[in-house]
C-alpha cells in the first residue's frame, strides 16, 4: 500500500531536471496560480469551521427528528463526481443561478471567474470533513464535564468556550487540515465553476494541454512540494512535535 | 432565616418517557440525604433537577430558602459530584480548582486565605500542577471536593460518585467523605444504589422507585422498619416470610410462619391486618449448637443447614427451619461450630429483630 502510495510519486520527482523546474517556477501565472491555491483554500477553511464547528455542535448534542437526514445531507458532497458538483453549484452560483444573479446585481460580487467562485466550489467538497471530525471531537467530551462546569457558575457560552472546545480541539484541528488539504487539492469542482482565476491544479491541467507532460509535472512537481512542506509545518504546529508520538488519553 | 437545606414541594419531572412523580422531600443544614433505589428509578433525574439540568413541570424547589425552581444550574449554588468525579482532563488540578472561581468572577468566591486553609485542609498543596488522569480516587475525590467548595455552595449533591470503585477502596472514600462533611457543615444528596454507601453516610434515607419517593425516614428507620417488600429487599433484608397474625398481647405480636411454627415480634403497630410479611435482616439471626438457655431471646427454630456460602468475611449460611432462612455468621463461628450442610443448629432472632409489614393479597 505505501509503495503503492509512494511510488508514483517519487517517479514525478525523479522525472524531473533541475532548469525546468527553475524556468517554471520564474513563470509569474504558476506562482499566482500556486499561491491562489492557498490562499482559497485557507478562506475555505476558516468558513468552513465557522459554519461547520456549529452544525457539529449541535449534531453531537441534539437528537431531534431528520436528524438522519441532515447527516446523509452532510456527507453527501463526499459522494457527488466532482464535476458534477460543479455544473450544479453553476445553477445557484453562476451567472444566472438563483443566488449568483441577485448577489451579483445586489452587491456586485461574482462567483464565476473569481476567487469567490473557486472558494464556494472547495468549501462545497471539503466542509464534510471539518464537520464529521468536529462531531467526533464533540461526542467524545463528556456531557458530565459540561453539566459539572454549569454547577460550578459556568453559563452555556462559557463551558463550550472553557470546557467543550478545549476537549474537541484536537478534533476540530484534524478536521481543519483535512479540510484544507481536500481544497487544495480539489480540481473538479472547481475548474466548472470558475475556471478563471486559475488554481494551481487548474493551471497544471492548463500547460499538459498547451505545453505537455514536462512543463506540467514540473510545476506539479513545485506545487506538491509547497503542499507537502506546509502540511509538515501544520502537523507540527498543530501537534506540537508529538505527530509521532503516541498521546495519551 | 430557614433551617432548612433543601426543600422539594410536590415535583413533577418529565424527562423523555421517565417521569418523577409527585416528590417531596426536606433536609436540614448539615444534614446528609441518601436517596436510594435500584438503576432506572429516577435517582439522577431527581438529582438533576434540584441542580437545575431539568425544570419541574409542576412543584417547588428550594435551595437555602431561596425559590430556585426556575434558575439555570450556574445559579443555585450546588456542587455536583458526578461517578469518578468528572475532573477537567485538559486542566491541571489548580486549573480544576479555579475553575469556579473564574466563573463566578468574584461573587462569593472563596479569598486566598480561605483558599490556602482548604487547599491545606484537603492535602492537595503539592498536586497543584498534576493533570487529574495521574491521581488516585482519593486524591479525585478531594480535588473535586475543593473543586465545589471554592464556589461555596449551600448544598453537595453526589450521583453514585463511588460505583466504579471495589469494596475496599469504596468505604475507605465513603468514610473519608463522611467526615468531611461533619466538617464542612454542607448538607448533601447522596445517591446510590448501595446500602453500605447509604449506612456510612446518611442522616436520612429516601427509598424511590420508578419516579416515586416510596419511602423516607432516619437510617435506622429505614433500614429497620422497611414499609414495604420492595423496600425491605432493597435494604438488604433477605428473610422475607409470609406469615398469618395469631394474637396481639402486651406489645408482642404472634405470628404464624408454617402449620406449628410460629415467631414473636414488637408490637410497632406496623402490622394491622391478618396476613403480614415477616422481615429478618440475616445479621439479625444467630446461631447456636444448642438451645440457649437464661437468654431473653423469644424465637428459636431447630433445623438443619442446607448450604453455606462464603462472602468475604462472612459466611451466608441457608438453614431448613419448616421454613428456609438465612444467617450471616463470621468465619470463626462458622468453622468453631461446624455448620457444614446437614448439620443441626439452632436458629434464635430476638423479639425486637423481627419487622412485620401488613399485606393483603
Amino acid at each position: 500500500m505505501l509503495v503503492f502510495v509512494l511510488l508514483p510519486l517519487l517517479r514525478l520527482y525523479g522525472s524531473q531536471s533541475l532548469t525546468t523546474l527553475t524556468r517554471i517556477a520564474a513563470v509569474a501565472d504558476v506562482r499566482a496560480a500556486i499561491w491562489l491555491s492557498l490562499k482559497a483554500a485557507l478562506l475555505t477553511s476558516i468558513i468552513s469551521g465557522v459554519m461547520g464547528i456549529p452544525l457539529a455542535f449541535l449534531l453531537s448534542r441534539l437528537s431531534f427528528p431528520g436528524k438522519a437526514v441532515v447527516e446523509a445531507v452532510v456527507d453527501l458532497p463526499l459522494t457527488i463526481p466532482h464535476t458534477v458538483v460543479g455544473i450544479a453549484l453553476l445553477f445557484v452560483f453562476g451567472r444566472t443561478g438563483i443566488i449568483g444573479a441577485p448577489v451579483n446585481t445586489l452587491t456586485g460580487l461574482q462567483f464565476w471567474g473569481s476567487l469567490g467562485g473557486v472558494v464556494i466550489a472547495m468549501l462545497f467538497v471539503s466542509a464534510p470533513y471539518t464537520v464529521n471530525a468536529a462531531r467526533v471531537g464533540f461526542e467524545a467530551a463528556d456531557v458530565r464535564l459540561e453539566k459539572v462546569a454549569r454547577t460550578l457558575g459556568a453559563g452555556p457560552w462559557a463551558v463550550f468556550c472553557r470546557v467543550t472546545l478545549p476537549l474537541a480541539w484536537r478534533s476540530i484541528l484534524t478536521g481543519l487540515m483535512l479540510t484544507y488539504a481536500r481544497s487544495v487539492s480539489e480540481f473538479g469542482a472547481v475548474i466548472v465553476l470558475s475556471y478563471y482565476p486559475m488554481t494551481a491544479p487548474v493551471k497544471i491541467y492548463d500547460l499538459f494541454l498547451q505545453f505537455g507532460l514536462g512543463d506540467s509535472s514540473a510545476m506539479a512537481v513545485l506545487f506538491l512540494t509547497v503542499v507537502l512542506a506546509l502540511f509538515i509545518l501544520l502537523r507540527y504546529l498543530a501537534y506540537g512535535g508529538a505527530t509521532f508520538r503516541r498521546s495519551r488519553p | 432565616m430557614s433551617l432548612s437545606a433543601l426543600e422539594l414541594e410536590n415535583v413533577w419531572v418529565r424527562a423523555g418517557s421517565f417521569v418523577l412523580r409527585d416528590v417531596s422531600l426536606s433536609l436540614d443544614k448539615g444534614q446528609v440525604l441518601v436517596i436510594l433505589g435500584p438503576s432506572g428509578a429516577g435517582k439522577s433525574v431527581l438529582l438533576e433537577t434540584i441542580a437545575g439540568f431539568y425544570w419541574p413541570d409542576q412543584g417547588r424547589i428550594r435551595v437555602a430558602g431561596r425559590d430556585v425552581t426556575r434558575a439555570t444550574p450556574e445559579k443555585r449554588r450546588v456542587g455536583f459530584m458526578f461517578q469518578d468525579y468528572a475532573l477537567f482532563p485538559h486542566l491541571t488540578v489548580g486549573g480544576n480548582i479555579n475553575f469556579g472561581l473564574k466563573a463566578r468572577k468574584g461573587s462569593g468566591q472563596a479569598g486566598r486565605a480561605e483558599m490556602e486553609d482548604l487547599l491545606g485542609r484537603l492535602d492537595l498543596k503539592l498536586l497543584m500542577e498534576r493533570k487529574p488522569a495521574t491521581l488516585s480516587g482519593g486524591e479525585k475525590q478531594r480535588v473535586a471536593l475543593a473543586r465545589a467548595l471554592v464556589t461555596a455552595p449551600d448544598i453537595f449533591l453526589f450521583d453514585e460518585p463511588l460505583s466504579a470503585l471495589d469494596t475496599r477502596a469504596r468505604e475507605d472514600l465513603c468514610s473519608e467523605l463522611k467526615a468531611f462533611l461533619r466538617e464542612s457543615g454542607i448538607a448533601a444528596v447522596y445517591v446510590t444504589h448501595n446500602q453500605g454507601d447509604a449506612l456510612i453516610l446518611a442522616d436520612r434515607v429516601a427509598v424511590i422507585r420508578t419516579g416515586q419517593i416510596v419511602q423516607t425516614g432516619t437510617a435506622a428507620g429505614v433500614f429497620g422498619a422497611p414499609a414495604d417488600e420492595f423496600v425491605a429487599r432493597f435494604v438488604g433484608v433477605e428473610n422475607i416470610l409470609e406469615g398469618r397474625v395469631l394474637s396481639t398481647a402486651e406489645g408482642i405480636v404472634a405470628v404464624e410462619l408454617s402449620p406449628g411454627k410460629g415467631i414473636e415480634a414488637i408490637d410497632r403497630g406496623s402490622a394491622r391486618s391478618d396476613t403480614v410479611l415477616v422481615c429478618i435482616r440475616p445479621e439479625d439471626v444467630a446461631l447456636g449448637l444448642t438451645l440457649p438457655s437464661g437468654s431473653s431471646v423469644r424465637n428459636h427454630f431447630p433445623g438443619r443447614v442446607k448450604a453455606a456460602q462464603t462472602m468475604g468475611p462472612l459466611v451466608k449460611v441457608t438453614i431448613e427451619c419448616g421454613f428456609p432462612l438465612l444467617a450471616y455468621v463470621t468465619r470463626l463461628s462458622f468453622l468453631d461450630l461446624g455448620l457444614e450442610p446437614g448439620r443441626e443448629v439452632v436458629a434464635s432472632v430476638k423479639a425486637t429483630a423481627v419487622h412485620l409489614i401488613g399485606f393483603r393479597r
